[in-house]
């Protein structure tokens, strides 16, 4: 069944193609919810007695440990803060939801007359939220500066001290929390009589992460998770993703949190610390941090493995019908069997499978790559090549240095659109230092980077992409674990987002002209080198620039690979427009390419001009192949 | 202005842990960007030992380098059989297998040992005091400082002016270089865990004689304090994460100290409220690795 390639045409809303983002989704995470709800019920069937309750509570441990996967598994940090944010948001529901009755016995002196407050449970949760969102909002900002900055073990040492502080606070203030023993009850034996609230809430919490996943935020956010450097060279700021992601994530927290407090019928303080934060973390990682079917998936194996580790510490072998009673393995069944089951299953995958057991799996893509297998390749329109648009890039007197070093001293070229100007010079002359300069990555101590008149110079990397001047990295920086489409259309989303006014190529048309329609379901991190460079070049092209900047494209090709290389960059730069400044090894495929070339020797231009020039050039000559200038 | 002297001084006593605590994390971080979350399972560790052999009878004088052997020797017992496997990961990696560690320590002091608290007598000598002036100085706070001073002094002497401080120095900075200039990545690896050991067992001693008790989980406050210490002074610098457990112990001292009675016992809070204000406005910590010279 051969249909029309690829979404719908420049689609700037929230998700790139309905059908796949949206539908798909939906009905996959429907499915998946009725087969949990069902493995639940025949569970609870087969074992009596607690096994009902068991259903419940692993019920609510997937709204949060989903609630958890938003943040985590799309930005790619790790957060102990979760629960945390889920004591701010148990308790809020608790005090809010409690009758004014039994709190005069145990907060009488609750500040704010909240002792006397009656909202009911529905508006306590909605209160539970609200309030955890707003604490989320402040959290989040301290988040996303010191993990752009430090990195994002900066941020998770954040979330640590979160989860901490809460759990402090909850213990020492016992006019509001009811202290570290008493604690906040409605009723012993839980509050909560109908399962209905959590299956509403668990079916949103599965629909709401997967779309998240699909929506445009989603995948920017994932972009910045595989590689922040580059998703900002693409355009992409990850700190605005960030905050989105972590709103939405705790949001979903809030109400999970809101529904365990209430089906428990009380909350202590150690209910939302580091036991429950290892639970939640555990399930999430086995399943499989990336993917919401992993997540979901990894609460159920995490689940019925606790509960055989707990009958196991309880009762031995006995559990499996066998009398092996005083047997040699005693000494390990014993009570709090299950912590040393999620210590130890956390450390294990850790080793030996990092990414779960089902890793960037999702249920409804697999069901969408399987009605969608047949598709052909759409053709690649042949532009001329050369056309002048009108956009002129100077770089002038751009000096650098390193501690001592000189790496740039006053260099610059200019280049106008259509044209392809190349950079050649022996290793250590500035070339890659110089696109550095230009893409915000390095700070030059002087110089202009004027693009169409207005200097970016100094401008942060996102906003020198935004403004038109996109890269590629000579030492390949594609976003591994997504797919070869999903690396070109996260790029295109991002510039669709920024600046409609000009026009984008279709993402499979991109991924055809690079040469990649075959490899267009492949995670970019199995691609060879060569089409890892090819790659690099689509994604960039993506971003609708108005020059492109390729550093090193044929480096590691073969020679027929090179050749080829030099119609991809035309058939590329042509697509979108683009002006091209490329640095290369390969002469042959430099003066296959280039209009102009500048020769950078020593952190200055010594040569500029056509290549037949700069081939003929003495001191050219001389830099390359260290001999004395003949003057 | 007497208060604010006796409130430094006692942030000084308090710093000094957090600052040995901090720094033998930074060491860690430097060689392998690994941040050490099981740092805490150390002092859990000796404090199980210290609690056994001061039931079998030993004085002070013996379990205090019994303490530090063991701290040292559970450094590196860890490295070998966690740590090593993941050498190169990700940063999610890293930090998940220390969380790992930590709770498989925790679990085993549960299940095998007991979930009720431990206690041993602390040395005589920890509770007196003595007045300069009028202030009134612990004997413990100025030993604490004392023997941290010194240790700190040993430790720069060592990372600046040996051959292993210059290995452990250029594979901070960077460790592919490093190895290619013939470092032994195995001996710069493990001789940070046993210099973060001795470090831990150093800060162990002190927390253990003045806490007098342990339990499976007392390993969380001590990892927590020394994390949030080298990540407020500048993650990956030696020197920030020496001055952020001073900062850190000052903080909490003076505000507990200047907070009105009614919300003393949230001063943990208000910490943490003061620490995510540091980075909103300051992300990088107090030390920017970057342009900062490490020690």
């Amino acid at each position: 069944m051969a249909k029309p390639a690829g979404p719908s045409a420049a689609n700037a809303g929230m998700f790139p193609d309905l059908r796949r983002d949206v539908a798909f989704p939906v009905a996959g995470m429907g499915l998946l919810f009725g087969a949990f709800i069902a493995f639940g019920l025949l569970y609870q069937s087969l074992f009596s007695g607690a096994a009902e309750r068991l259903v419940t509570v692993a019920m609510i441990d997937a709204i949060i440990v989903l609630g958890i996967q938003i943040y985590v598994g799309n930005t790619g940090v790790l957060s102990f803060g979760h629960i945390g944010f889920g004591a701010i948001a148990g308790y809020t529901f608790a005090i809010f939801a409690i009758a004014p009755a039994e709190k005069a016995k145990r907060i009488p002196d609750a500040p704010l007359g909240l002792a006397d407050l009656d909202v009911g449970s529905w508006g306590a949760a909605g209160v539970a939220v609200a309030v955890t969102v707003v604490a989320a909002i402040f959290v989040g900002i301290g988040l996303a500066r010191s993990g752009a900055e430090s990195g994002a073990v900066a941020a998770t040492v954040i979330t640590l001290a979160l989860l901490f502080v809460t759990h402090e606070v909850a213990r020492n203030w016992p006019e509001m929390t009811g202290g570290a023993r008493a604690g906040l009850s409605f009723r012993i034996g839980g509050a909560l009589d109908t399962r209905t609230p959590i299956y509403v809430a668990l079916a949103g919490a599965l629909v709401l992460a997967r779309l998240f996943a699909q929506s445009r935020r989603g995948r920017l956010a994932k972009a910045g998770r595989e590689d922040d450097l580059a998703a900002r060279a693409m355009g992409v700021n990850p700190m605005v993703q960030q905050m989105i992601a972590l709103l939405i994530s705790v949001a979903v927290v809030s109400v999970g949190a809101s529904l365990r407090v209430y089906e428990t019928g009380s909350i202590l303080p150690e209910n939302f610390f580091f036991n429950y934060t290892l639970l939640t973390l555990a399930m999430l990682i086995v399943g499989g941090r990336n993917s919401v079917t992993g997540a979901l998936f990894g609460v159920a194996v995490m689940t019925v493995g606790r509960e055989l580790a707990r009958r196991l510490g309880q009762d031995g072998f006995e559990v499996f019908g066998l009398g092996l009673d005083g047997a040699p393995l005693d000494w390990i069944f014993r009570e709090n069997l299950q912590t040393v089951f999620f210590g130890t299953a956390m450390l294990g995958f850790m080793i030996w499978r990092p990414r779960g057991l089902l890793s960037d799996w999702e249920f409804d893509e697999w069901l969408y790559r399987q009605l969608t297998r047949s598709q052909s390749a759409p053709g690649v329109p042949r532009t001329a090549v050369g056309a002048d648009h009108g956009d002129r890039l100077e770089v002038a007197g751009v000096s650098v240095v390193f501690g001592g070093f000189q790496a740039l001293s006053n260099a610059g070229f200019d280049v106008r659109s259509g044209e392809v100007v190349g950079i050649i010079g022996p290793n250590g002359a500035g070339k890659t230092t110089l696109l550095n300069v230009i893409t915000g990555l390095v700070p030059a101590a002087s110089g202009q980077v004027r693009l169409n008149g207005v200097d970016l110079i100094g401008a942060p990397s996102h906003e020198v992409a935004r403004a038109g001047l996109v890269r590629t990295f000579q030492n390949l920086r594609l976003f591994g674990s997504l797919t070869v489409r999903e690396n070109v259309e996260v790029t295109r989303l991002m510039a669709i987002a920024t600046h409609d006014d000009r026009s984008s190529p279709e993402t499979d048309v991109l991924v055809a002209a690079a040469g990649l329609w075959e490899h267009r379901d492949r995670r970019a991190g199995e691609l060879d080198y060569g089409n890892s460079r090819r790659l690099e070049l689509a994604r960039a092209a993506a971003a609708r620039p108005r020059f492109l900047l390729l550093d090193e494209p044929t480096s590691g090709m073969s020679d027929a690979e090179s050749q080829a290389m030099v119609e991809h960059v035309q058939t590329m730069a042509a697509l979108v427009s683009a002006g091209v400044v490329v640095i290369d090894h390969d002469l042959d495929f430099m003066i296959g390419i280039c209009h102009r070339i500048y020769c950078l020797d020593r952190g200055a231009v010594i040569a500029a001009g056509t290549p037949e020039e700069i081939q003929a050039d003495p001191s050219v000559q001389a830099a390359y192949l260290g001999l004395p200038k003949s003057d | 202005m007497t208060e604010l002297l006796q409130n430094l001084i006692d942030g000084l006593g308090r710093g000094s842990i957090y600052a040995l605590l901090a720094l033998g994390v930074a060491v860690i971080f430097g060689v392998m960007h690994l941040l050490n979350f099981a740092h805490g399972e150390l002092i859990t560790v000796s404090g199980y030992v210290a609690f056994w052999t001061i039931s079998e009878g030993w004085s002070w004088y013996l379990v205090t380098p019994a303490i530090i052997a063991t701290a040292v020797a559970t450094s590196l017992v860890i490295e070998r059989v966690a740590f090593s496997r993941v050498r190169g990961s990700s940063d999610f990696t890293l930090l998940l297998t220390s969380f790992g560690v930590h709770f498989v320590v925790f679990a085993v002091f549960l299940l095998y040992v007991s979930a009720s608290v431990k206690t041993f007598p602390r040395p005589g000598w920890v509770t007196n005091t003595y007045s300069v002036g009028s202030l009134n100085l612990e004997v413990f706070d100025t030993v604490v400082i004392g023997v941290t001073l010194v240790t700190l002094l040993a430790t720069s002497w060592l990372i600046q002016r040996t051959m292993f401080g210059l290995a452990l120095r250029a594979a901070a900075a960077d460790f592919d270089t490093a190895r290619l200039m013939g470092v032994r990545s195995d001996t710069v690896i493990r001789g940070a865990f046993a210099l973060s050991g001795l470090l831990a067992g150093i800060a162990g001693v002190f927390w253990l004689m003045r806490a007098g008790n342990t339990v499976p989980s007392a390993g969380i406050t001590p990892m927590l304090k020394g994390v949030l210490a080298a990540l407020i002074g500048g993650l990956g610098s030696l020197r920030g994460a020496v001055l952020g457990g001073f900062v850190l112990g000052l903080a909490e001292v003076l505000l507990r100290s200047r907070l009105p009675d009614t919300v003393a016992s949230l001063t943990e809070g208000f910490v943490f409220l003061l620490i995510a204000l540091l980075f909103i406005f300051r992300p990088q910590g107090l030390i920017r690795v970057a342009h900062a010279e490490r020690v």
